[in-house]
C-alpha cells in the first residue's frame, strides 16, 4: 500500500514536472539572456490558459491546436511589451527592472479581474489520451499529456540552443553580451528573441494548466513562484538546471502533500525552504554560474 | 548644498498634517493618514536596505512577523514587554535572513527574500496552535482604537523613521553604504566592516517594518495571514521608494502620497474588483519615463532651471561687455 502510494504520488509529480519545467525553462531562458527576471511571465501563462479555454469552450477549438495557437498569441504579446517597454529598461539598474515586470504583472492581472472576474474555471475537454494503467497505478490521460507536451517543449529549447545558428548566437549574447557586439551580433535582436521563445513557451504552457488545473486571473502566481524556486534552485540562467529543478520541486511537494499530515497545504512553502537551504550552501544554485547573478 | 530648514521640512510636514488631521477629526482623512503612514514607513526602511545593494522582497515577513509577535506575546508579557518583543523578534529574524543571504547578489538576493516572506506565510498556517492558522489573530488594540491617537503614534513611529533615515544618510554612514553598494570588494579593502554595516542595515530595516507591521494588526485588533504576509507587503515598499526617489528621505514619503491618492482615485473610479490596474500602469509609466523617481525629476528640473538663470546671467554678462 505505501509503496503504490508512493508510487502514484513519484509518477504525478514526474507529470507536473513536465509543466514547472516547461514555464520555468523560459523564466531562465530570459534571464541568462537579458539578465532580467521576468515577474510576468507567469501572467503570460495565464492568459495562454484563458485563450486555450475561450477557444475551446467558445469556439470548439481542440486543446492541443488551442494551446498552439496561445503560444503564438503570447509570442505576439511578448514582442509588443519588449518593444514597447522592456528594451527600455535593460540598462536601468535592477530595483527597476524588477519592478518594471511586477508593474506589467499587476496590469495583466487586474486587466484579466476585470475581463474574466476572479472566479475558478474549469475547462471541460475529454481527456486526449487514455489513462495510463501501471498495476496498482495510474495516471490520468491528460496529466500523460502535460508531460509529453512539457518534454517537447523543454526538447525543442534545448535542440534550437545547441544546434541552430540563432541558439548559438543566444548562447553568446546570454555568455558575454560585449564580444557579441564586437562579433557583429544584434544583442537587442537576441535579447527580443529570449523574449519571443518565453513567450510561446509560456503560451503553450498555459495550455497544459487548462488541461489538469483551473484557469483564473491569480493562477500564474502560484506557478511562476514555483517557477523562480526552481530556477534559482537550478541556477539563474542554466536551462538544464530548470529541469533538474523542477523535477526535485514536484517530487518533495508531492511526498509532502502525501506522507505529511496535512502537508498538502505547505504549497510552495516546500519550495521555499529548499530553495534558501541550497543558496545557503551554494549562492548560485546548483547549476549557475558566478557571472550572471 | 542642503540648507538646515529643508532639512526640517519632512519633520514640519508630517507634524503638521498629523497635529491639523487630530484636530479637524474626519474619518476618511484620518484612515488615509494612516495608510500613507505606514507604507511611508515601510517604504523608508526598505530603502534603508537598499542603499547597501540589497534589493529586498522579502518586506512582507517582517510586517507579518511584527503583528503576530505582538498578538502572541501580549497575553504572556504584557503590552510593553511585547512591544519590545516585536523589535528583539524582528531584529533576531533580520540578523537570521542577512546573514543566510549574506554571500547572494542580485535577483539571488531578491528571490531568496521573497521566498523568505512566502515561508513564513505557510508557517504560519502550519501551526495553528500558536498562531491561529489561516483563521488569523487578534493583536491588542492600539490606542484603545481612537483613530486620532492612532494616527498620533503612528506619526511618531513615522517621525523615527524619518529620522533614522536622515541619520544613515549622514557623512558617517553614507560614504560606506554607498561603497557596499557599488563596489564591496574595495569597501571591504579600505576598512569598512562590510557584513556588520549590511546586518545593521538589516536590522534598522527589519525593526521598522515589523513595527508597522505591528501597529497595523493593532488598528483593527485582527489579521490574517494572507493580510499580513501578502506579497504586496514586499512589493509596495520598492515600488513607492522607486517611485518617489531610492537614496533619500524625501522621496519614499512623497511616493507614499503619491500611490495612495492614485489609490484612493482608481478605487473611486474604477471600483471592486481590478482596480489596481491603476497601479500597474503608472509603475510601468513611471520606470519608462522618470527612472529615477519623483526625486529624480524634480532634481532635473531644479539643474535646468539652474543652468537657466546661470545662462541667462553669462547673457546678460556678455550684454554688459559688448
Amino acid at each position: 500500500m505505501e509503496t503504490t502510494l508512493l508510487a502514484q504520488s513519484l509518477l504525478l509529480a514526474l507529470t507536473t514536472a513536465g509543466l514547472y519545467a516547461a514555464i520555468a525553462s523560459g523564466l531562465t531562458l530570459e534571464f541568462g539572456v537579458t539578465g532580467i527576471i521576468n515577474f510576468a511571465h507567469g501572467e503570460f501563462v495565464m492568459l495562454g490558459a484563458f485563450l486555450t479555454y475561450f477557444l475551446y469552450e467558445a469556439a470548439g477549438v481542440p486543446p492541443l491546436a488551442g494551446m498552439l495557437l496561445a503560444g503564438l498569441a503570447m509570442t505576439a504579446l511578448s514582442w509588443l511589451v519588449f518593444d514597447g517597454f522592456l528594451s527600455r529598461v535593460l540598462k536601468q539598474d535592477e530595483h527597476n527592472q524588477i519592478l518594471a515586470t511586477i508593474g506589467l504583472s499587476i496590469l495583466l492581472i487586474n486587466l484579466a479581474m476585470i475581463a474574466w472576474t476572479p472566479d475558478a474555471r474549469v475547462m471541460h475537454a475529454p481527456p486526449l489520451l487514455p489513462a495510463l494503467q501501471l498495476g496498482d497505478v495510474i495516471v490520468p490521460g491528460n496529466n500523460l499529456v502535460v508531460l509529453l507536451v512539457g518534454i517537447a517543449l523543454y526538447a525543442g529549447m534545448i535542440w534550437f540552443m545547441r544546434h541552430t545558428r540563432q541558439g548559438l548566437l543566444l548562447r553568446l549574447a546570454a555568455d558575454d553580451p560585449q564580444l557579441a557586439v564586437l562579433a557583429g551580433v544584434d544583442v537587442t535582436r537576441m535579447f527580443r528573441l529570449s523574449f519571443l521563445i518565453g513567450g510561446l513557451t509560456a503560451g503553450v504552457s498555459g495550455g497544459l494548466v487548462a488541461l489538469i488545473l483551473y484557469v483564473q486571473p491569480l493562477v500564474g502566481v502560484d506557478l511562476v513562484m514555483r517557477a523562480f524556486a526552481i530556477v534559482a534552485l537550478g541556477g539563474l540562467g542554466s536551462i538544464g538546471g530548470a529541469l533538474i529543478g523542477a523535477v526535485l520541486l514536484s517530487a518533495a511537494e508531492n511526498l509532502t502533500a502525501t506522507f505529511v499530515p496535512g502537508g498538502g497545504s505547505w504549497g510552495y512553502g516546500v519550495a521555499f525552504v529548499i530553495i534558501v537551504l541550497v543558496l545557503v550552501v551554494r549562492p548560485t544554485g546548483l547549476f549557475g554560474s558566478e557571472r550572471r547573478a | 548644498m542642503k540648507t538646515g530648514l529643508t532639512r526640517l521640512l519632512p519633520y514640519a510636514l508630517i507634524l503638521l498634517v498629523t497635529l491639523a488631521l487630530v484636530w479637524i477629526d474626519k474619518p476618511f482623512w484620518i484612515q488615509l493618514a494612516i495608510g500613507v503612514a505606514i507604507t511611508a514607513i515601510t517604504a523608508l526602511a526598505w530603502d534603508i536596505l537598499s542603499r547597501t545593494g540589497q534589493v529586498s522582497l522579502g518586506s512582507a515577513a517582517f510586517f507579518g512577523i511584527g503583528s503576530y509577535t505582538l498578538a502572541i506575546f501580549e497575553p504572556l508579557i504584557g503590552l510593553t514587554l511585547a512591544w519590545i518583543a516585536v523589535v528583539v523578534v524582528c531584529a533576531l529574524a533580520a540578523t537570521l535572513l542577512g546573514l543566510l543571504t549574506l554571500r547572494l547578489r542580485r535577483m539571488y538576493f531578491a528571490i531568496a527574500t521573497l521566498g523568505f516572506a512566502l515561508s513564513m506565510q505557510v508557517l504560519v498556517v502550519v501551526f495553528p496552535d500558536l498562531t491561529g492558522g489561516s483563521g488569523g489573530i487578534a493583536p491588542p488594540v492600539l490606542a484603545d482604537g481612537d483613530p486620532r491617537w492612532q494616527l498620533g503614534l503612528i506619526g511618531l513611529l513615522l517621525l523615527a523613521a524619518v529620522a533614522l533615515s536622515d541619520a544613515l544618510l549622514g557623512l558617517r554612514f553614507r560614504p560606506a553604504f554607498f561603497m557596499i553598494r557599488t563596489k564591496p570588494e574595495l569597501a571591504a579593502a579600505s576598512g569598512v566592516p562590510v557584513v556588520r554595516m549590511k546586518i545593521f542595515a538589516f536590522i534598522v530595516s527589519g525593526v521598522l517594518i515589523g513595527l508597522a507591521g505591528a501597529c497595523y494588526g493593532g488598528l483593527y485588533g485582527y489579521v490574517v495571514p494572507t493580510d499580513v504576509f501578502t506579497t504586496n507587503w514586499s512589493v509596495l515598499p520598492l515600488a513607492i521608494a522607486t517611485l518617489g526617489g531610492m537614496d533619500t528621505t524625501i522621496g519614499p514619503l512623497l511616493g507614499a502620497i503619491a500611490l495612495k491618492a492614485l489609490e484612493e482615485v482608481a478605487r473611486s473610479v474604477i471600483g471592486g474588483t481590478g482596480y489596481q490596474v491603476v497601479y500597474g500602469a503608472v509603475i510601468i509609466l513611471f520606470v519608462i519615463a522618470m527612472p529615477q523617481g519623483i526625486v529624480g525629476l524634480l532634481r532635473k528640473a531644479g539643474t535646468l532651471a539652474g543652468r537657466r538663470t546661470a545662462a541667462g546671467e553669462k547673457k546678460k554678462e556678455r550684454e554688459r561687455h559688448a
